[in-house]
């Protein structure tokens, strides 16, 4: 029992790492109808400028969460601008290789500045965590698992009692009425990269602490988030949340009873049992085209 | 104007007759191919410092048949494609008789066709010992394989920590799953039958699931061939947290220095194998002191093994005093008692050169050498 109650913990705990960068890709999508496969490399971002501010800088850790965040809502801005905006026109493949490639240019330029040594971040909180009969509770999970309630609720919040979160989504549903209404669509994407990669980098500020900051950092969790948001419902918010947090929790388990060697395969597996069965995933929508 | 003409004529001669002078003491090439770039870079970095240093060491000692050395250095991208590519860029010139290969086994193995089409040395730093059991005659490896690094974990668990219930945890790469059948191989050699033996994939975020297992097995010694610190820094710090701390032997990872940098404390009092160690001989400690006097860094293995793949090449083709492939083979197979960085080298005819590993611990963060064993017969 203790067992179980500790994998279910850390499984968790994981999970909400993939829910966090899903939510990225999910907001991005039902803006633009495009993956961002750069989404990762926000993360990878959001680490690397607390190695840099608080490491070598020695700035207090308030301190650097606050210039790394406003530093990626600059970048989410600009990643619009420059990867984006200029092919918004062109159809959705396009804008992905667009996306792809700039995930190899961060991941390199990256590299070139930094080097390729792994980096540490040492935990937010003095004690590791603590332990409740045989559980250990991490405390940097902990934090994550806060603030991912956090964000789905204020994202909820956001989205659902605001006049910008209305006009956003009106957007990612249909641009061209969007329009019609007078809703700036330019302006409405481009809030929306702005506010995915501020979550990137966050997810990345977390993350640091228990899987060390390096280049390729980003991409391993990315491609375990883009998973989770396919089995949420590719494009449904609470999908995101709750297709990351199955999927750690599926994976851990998966693991320790089955096979560890195999853990990474669970994930996929189910990820497609999904697209054969429930293609539109645990939230979405089924879509019909229309005549 | 015919002053002009004089005086560029004059130019000229002056300019052919360095030329020539220049020729006499052409250097010879050796090519390396290291990774200058990707996931390994750091690791490219002391290959090619520990073979620059080497190099110039040779140098300043005349050289090798009067000539002195010059590295020809390709990136190989920490990838096996990227290492094929690399060799046949250097394959290509004709004026290279040997090669300084790659450290990864997997690499070595994706480049070994090229390398015996080429039938050209190349000094490799795998610990596959496959490398050196499939018929490839031009394969050299300067630092000990698994076969020996497998038999000290064995020997120093059961015999010197006195422990007969173990657990295996292993990267499921061609490394980590080679060092785990030798390993066990030998604890069964031992009367030792393994109370886990757990495999796992590189780059796993989390390894509560490897944890538990061992916690489960109850034993009382772990023996680990992980292959990437960032893992291995992981698995220890979740080690500590779920209050697993029984004796633990790990294979060369468990004391890089990325790994004690990403694991701190987590990795107090863990004992380790080690091909290289500071204080294991006198010429690894002058090759140390030598080492952070140039490069403001301590070496580890990495710029240890190419280090002395530089000297002895040289003193093979010095030896054989030509620079014919099959020469530098019997030259390199006849080395006899060469004292290096990383043991003694002894070559036999598969191109093995040492046969043994050091024994070193993790006090607080320093790394303190216990003994070497060596099965050299």
């Amino acid at each position: 029992m203790g067992i179980a109650l500790q994998l279910l913990f850390t499984g968790l705990g994981i999970g909400s790492i993939y829910a966090l960068v899903a939510l990225g890709f999910v907001l991005i999508y039902r803006a633009t109808n495009v993956v961002n496969f750069a989404q990762g490399d926000f993360a990878m971002l959001g680490a690397f400028s607390m190695v840099v501010l608080c490491i070598d800088l020695e700035l207090p850790y308030w301190l650097g969460i606050l210039i790394t965040l406003v530093a990626m809502l600059v970048f989410g801005a600009l990643f619009n601008l420059a990867v984006y905006y200029p092919l918004r026109n062109r159809g959705f493949q396009p804008v992905i290789i667009s996306t792809i490639g700039a995930s190899i240019l961060l991941e390199n330029g990256v590299l070139a500045g930094y080097g390729p040594r792994p980096q540490t971040l040492p935990s937010f909180f003095s004690f590791q965590g603590f332990s409740v009969g045989p559980i250990f509770f991490d405390s940097q999970y902990l934090l994550i698992l806060g603030v991912t309630v956090v964000m789905v609720t204020l994202q909820y919040l956001f989205f659902e009692r605001t006049l910008l979160g209305k006009k956003m989504q009106a957007t990612s549903q249909d641009k061209e009425m969007a329009s019609l209404l007078g809703i700036p669509v330019a302006l409405m994407i481009m809030l929306t990269f702005i506010y995915s990669s501020a979550l990137g980098g966050l997810a990345g500020i977390l993350v640091a602490p228990i899987l060390f900051v390096s280049v390729g950092m980003g991409s391993s969790i990315a491609l375990k988030a883009f998973a989770a948001s396919i089995i949420g419902g590719f494009g449904d918010v609470t999908g995101a949340i709750v297709g990351g947090l199955a999927l750690g929790v599926v994976e851990t388990f998966g693991a320790a009873y089955i096979s560890v060697p195999y853990k990474d395969a669970f994930a996929f597996i189910v990820l497609v049992v999904f697209l054969l069965f429930r293609p539109q995933g645990l939230f979405g929508e089924k879509v019909a085209e229309k005549a | 104007m015919l002053n002009w003409m004089i005086s560029r004529i004059v130019l000229a001669a002056a300019l052919s007759m360095l030329a020539c002078f220049g020729r006499a003491a052409e250097p010879l090439k050796i090519g390396m191919a290291a990774p200058l770039t990707g996931p390994a870079a750091e690791v490219g970095r002391y290959q090619t410092q520990g073979a620059k240093l080497a190099a110039e060491e040779v140098n300043k000692a005349g050289g090798v048949l009067g000539r002195p050395i010059e590295l020809v250095i390709e990136d190989s991208q920490s990838t096996n494609p990227g290492s094929v590519l690399a060799f046949s860029k250097l394959a290509g010139d004709k004026d290279i008789p040997a090669f300084i290969g790659p450290t990864f086994s997997t690499q070595i193995h994706a480049t070994a066709p090229d390398i015996q089409r080429l039938g050209k040395p190349v000094m490799i730093g795998g610990t596959d010992p496959q490398l050196t059991h499939m018929g490839n005659p031009w394969l050299f490896r300067f630092r000990p394989n698994d076969t020996y690094s497998a038999r000290v974990i064995a020997d120093y668990g059961v015999k010197t920590l006195d422990k007969k219930k173990w657990a295996i945890v292993h990267s499921t790469d061609a490394f980590g799953t080679s060092g785990m059948k030798n390993l066990v191989e030998d604890l069964k050699g031992m009367g030792v039958e393994p109370a886990l033996v757990q495999g796992y994939t590189n780059n796993s975020q989390d390894f509560t699931p490897v944890v538990l297992a061992v916690k489960q097995s109850g034993a009382d010694v772990m023996a680990t061939y992980m292959t990437l610190p960032p893992d291995l820094a992981i698995f220890a710090r979740q080690l500590r947290q779920l209050g697993v701390n029984i004796a633990w032997v790990g294979s060369p990872t468990t004391v890089a220095t990325d790994s004690l940098k990403l694991a701190g404390p987590a990795l107090y009092g863990t004992y380790a194998v080690a091909d290289f160690a500071a204080d294991s001989s006198p010429a690894a400690k002058e090759f140390a002191t030598k080492y952070e006097a140039t490069y403001k860094s301590a070496p580890d293995y990495h710029g240890a093994w190419t280090y002395d793949a530089v000297h002895v090449l040289a003193l093979a083709i010095d030896n054989a005093k030509s620079l014919e492939p099959q020469k530098i083979r019997e030259a390199i197979l006849s080395v006899k008692d060469y004292p290096g960085v990383e043991g003694t080298y002894n070559f036999d005819q598969n191109g093995d050169g040492l046969r043994g590993y050091n024994v070193v611990k993790n006090d607080n963060g320093k790394i303190a050498f216990i003994k070497h064993i060596d099965f050299s017969e």
